[in-house]
């Protein structure tokens, strides 16, 4: 068996384990898709089927004009926005900061930032609850938008830290020579280097908060509620609008993968940042 | 190496800050309260809020509209997932000042809330004892106080097929078989005659293709249902004195019953919950199901069985007819601002209970409003819930703390068990009384 060969089975056997993966990761949401154009009694049928065996819309009709639903979806993209800025604002210094500067101290803050996710979210609901409260700032998208940044900022700061160790010094030295600050060296050279991390870590922020549950759960009642709640509310003790439910979580999930594509190819740029180091 | 530079020209940049600064400010204008209209916190005298899970908020908006306009005080209904709703009263309550001041609680949530919601008693006159059933009054007090006033309940009651009940056929070839003419089962002994008379291949492929019944595996309130049906005085547990009953003889017979119906049932009992009993009764695939008494009125248009739905009460066992009481109470929250106000909506809610009637659910609570409506087309799983519901076996589940995990890590995980081929009743509930014994201790 010459190397060619071997080679060709190879890439034979990796496209099969893709193929496989692509299917186990993208199965249930294509079912999920197929379900929203059901009609509402095939869509729980017993055993299911894949296919609808009558296409219909009527699902996206109920769900889309059920009340308070185009509020949450406006309220989401709300909390989002701002729970990602947020992130970013204090992701991107802190990060800097701490593998700029590399001291002790900033070594402690980025384990002890990591050692906040491990914390159960429910755990902290209470005391949450009680913050906003004083803060008045229950059932607002600016109080969710900050408690889904206790969510995502750990993760962000580890995230920006890495792609801003691939970022070498001498590239802050040359921007200070240039007669830049330290802070225009991080805005003006730096930055534009790692775009595809910061890409990276905003749709990692963004959807923490986009499919974010408990928090909304506990902190919103009418004003400020978001979709994920609403997709909930179709499943009550006394029924389960199951069609209703996946055309609603069909909706939402397009910003998302619109943004993906968006942004795919500096998430690419993101991911590969650092794997060649010059 | 070459840096890469921008270069901006100032017009583009102010084009730039300017878009930038009013897309931040409308952002921030509508995050300082997000866009789903007033409510949440009435921090307003002339507004009270609600919390109440999704599928009830039909049920009390009417009562709302009427409240505002006698009285002119506003009632937000605060509509949260079942799932989460628990989790959301109790971090409120457990905060001290909830953003609520009416709660509507789950009966199995009483005695876990008991402690942070304001005691009722003095609307609980002997009238309103009287218009409201036994369980339910007796769910409501905790520890000598009445928590909650009920706002609407359920029982599980019987539903048929009148098609296949009501066919001369099955009529002859039923009372040749068993003896007795075929009606809706009424005890334990003939609802398995007709599970079985009914359980058949229809369309001669080979395959049985109709069932008697269905056999939940995935929850434990119909094998309650059960339980009460056997005799038991104390479902499980014995709140008051501690006591486990769970593995005594009427809790066996209960369970053996339960699973002596699963040839009569499609395969799959361990993974069967409502809704999926539900849609195999609405396909056509099941000939009866126990089920809530509330799905009556809410049979969807493409059902094949949309026109030939009967309901009777729910069976009786040695014990007699029993059902377990699926109630909602009206809470006050103990810390709440507006406690007066709230007692005032709670009344107001109980005088005006009828109008619930008239909901896409169609539930109420007290005996007068279901009486009211029982001679109605449209209401005739009335008459099936308040014999049901007035059943002395009909008993609320154990008033204890414990409960929901209790069902979660015993009672449905004994029952998926109990349902698979070769189970051991016996042992199972054995198994299970260690398990609550440990979780009470």
């Amino acid at each position: 068996m010459n190397g060619l060969e071997t080679r060709g089975k190879t890439r034979i056997v990796l496209w099969a384990l893709l193929a496989a993966a692509l299917i186990l990761y993208g199965f249930p949401f294509v079912y999920l898709l197929l379900t929203s154009f059901k009609p509402p009694l095939e869509a729980i049928s017993v055993p299911p089927t894949v296919l609808p065996t009558q296409w219909t819309l009527e699902n996206y009709v109920s769900a889309l004009s059920r009340e308070g639903v185009p509020a949450a979806l406006v309220n989401s993209v709300i909390t989002a926005i701002i729970s990602t800025a947020l992130s970013l604002m204090l992701a991107v210094p802190a990060a800097y900061a701490i593998t700029r500067f590399r001291t002790p101290s900033g070594r402690v803050f980025i384990v002890a930032a990591l050692v906040t996710r491990m914390v159960p979210t429910i755990a902290v609901g209470v005391p949450l609850v009680e913050i906003m409260r004083n803060l008045g700032l229950t059932d607002t998208s600016f109080g969710l938008a900050i408690a889904h940044t206790t969510i995502s900022l750990p993760l962000s700061i580890w995230l920006m830290a890495s792609f801003f160790e691939a970022v070498p010094d001498e590239l802050d030295e040359a921007a200070k020579v240039d007669g830049c600050s330290r802070l225009q060296a991080l805005w003006r050279v730096v930055i534009p280097v790692v775009t595809g991390g910061v890409a990276v870590t905003a749709i990692f922020a963004f959807l923490a908060s986009w499919n974010e549950f408990l928090f909304a759960l506990l902190l919103t009642s009418i004003r400020a509620q978001t979709t994920p709640i609403v997709i909930a509310n179709f499943q009550s003790q006394f029924g389960l609008d199951w069609g209703g439910m996946t055309a609603l979580a069909a909706v939402y999930s397009i910003p998302v993968i619109l943004l993906t594509l968006l942004l795919q190819r500096h998430i690419v740029a993101g991911l590969t940042l650092g794997a060649v180091k010059g | 190496m070459k840096l890469r530079t921008r270069t901006r020209s100032p017009r583009r940049g102010a084009r730039v800050g300017i878009a930038a600064a009013t897309a931040l400010a409308t952002v921030a204008a509508l995050a300082a309260c997000g866009v789903g209209g007033t409510g949440g916190a009435s921090a307003d005298a002339d507004t009270l809020t609600v919390v109440v899970e999704g599928g009830g908020k039909a049920e009390l908006q009417p009562i709302a509209d009427l409240y505002k306009e006698e009285t002119g005080t506003a009632v937000t209904l605060v509509e949260l997932p079942y799932a989460g709703l628990y989790d959301r009263i109790s971090a409120e309550l457990g905060s001290g000042s909830p953003t609520f001041d009416v709660a509507a609680l789950d009966a199995i949530w009483l005695s876990a809330f008991a402690d942070g919601v304001a005691p009722l008693d003095d609307l609980y006159t002997d009238e309103v004892k009287e218009d409201l059933f036994g369980g339910l009054v007796a769910e409501a007090q905790v520890n000598g106080a009445y928590v909650g006033m009920p706002v609407w309940t359920n029982s599980e009651i019987l539903f048929y097929r009148t098609d296949l009940f009501e066919d001369p056929a099955n009529q002859a070839d039923f009372e040749a078989k068993y003896g007795y003419p075929l009606a809706p089962p009424t005890d334990w002994e003939q609802y398995r005659d007709v599970a079985e008379f009914f359980t058949r291949d229809t369309d001669g492929d080979g395959q049985v293709d109709l069932y008697g019944t269905d056999v939940k595996g995935a929850v434990e309130t119909e094998w309650l249902a059960t339980v009460s049906q056997a005799g038991e005085e104390h479902m499980v547990l014995d709140a008051e004195s501690g006591e486990v009953t769970i593995a005594d003889e009427d809790h066996k017979a209960a369970l053996d019953f339960y699973t002596s119906l699963l040839p009569f049932a499609p395969t799959g009992a361990a993974q069967l919950d409502w809704a999926g009993a539900q849609n195999l009764f609405y396909q056509g695939n099941l000939a009866m199901m126990r089920f809530w008494g509330h799905a009556y009125r809410g049979t969807p248009d493409d059902s094949v069985v949309k026109d030939s739905i009967g309901v009777a009460p729910m069976i009786a066992g040695p014990g007699g007819v029993a059902g377990v009481p699926g109630a909602w109470y009206l809470s006050v929250p103990r810390a709440g601002a507006k406690q007066e106000q709230a007692k005032d909506f709670v009344q107001f809610a109980y005088e005006h209970n009828d109008l619930s009637a008239d909901t896409s659910l169609g539930l109420v609570a007290r005996k007068s409003a279901f009486e009211a409506k029982s001679a109605e087309a449209g209401y005739e799983n009335y008459p099936a819930l308040l014999d049901t519901l007035n059943a002395p076996q009909t008993l609320p589940r154990p008033a204890t703390p414990e409960w929901q995990e209790i069902v979660d890590s015993v009672l449905t995980p004994m029952l998926q068990k109990a349902v698979e081929p070769g189970a051991d009743n016996a042992a199972l509930l054995e198994d299970a009384k260690s398990q609550i014994e440990a979780i009470l201790e």
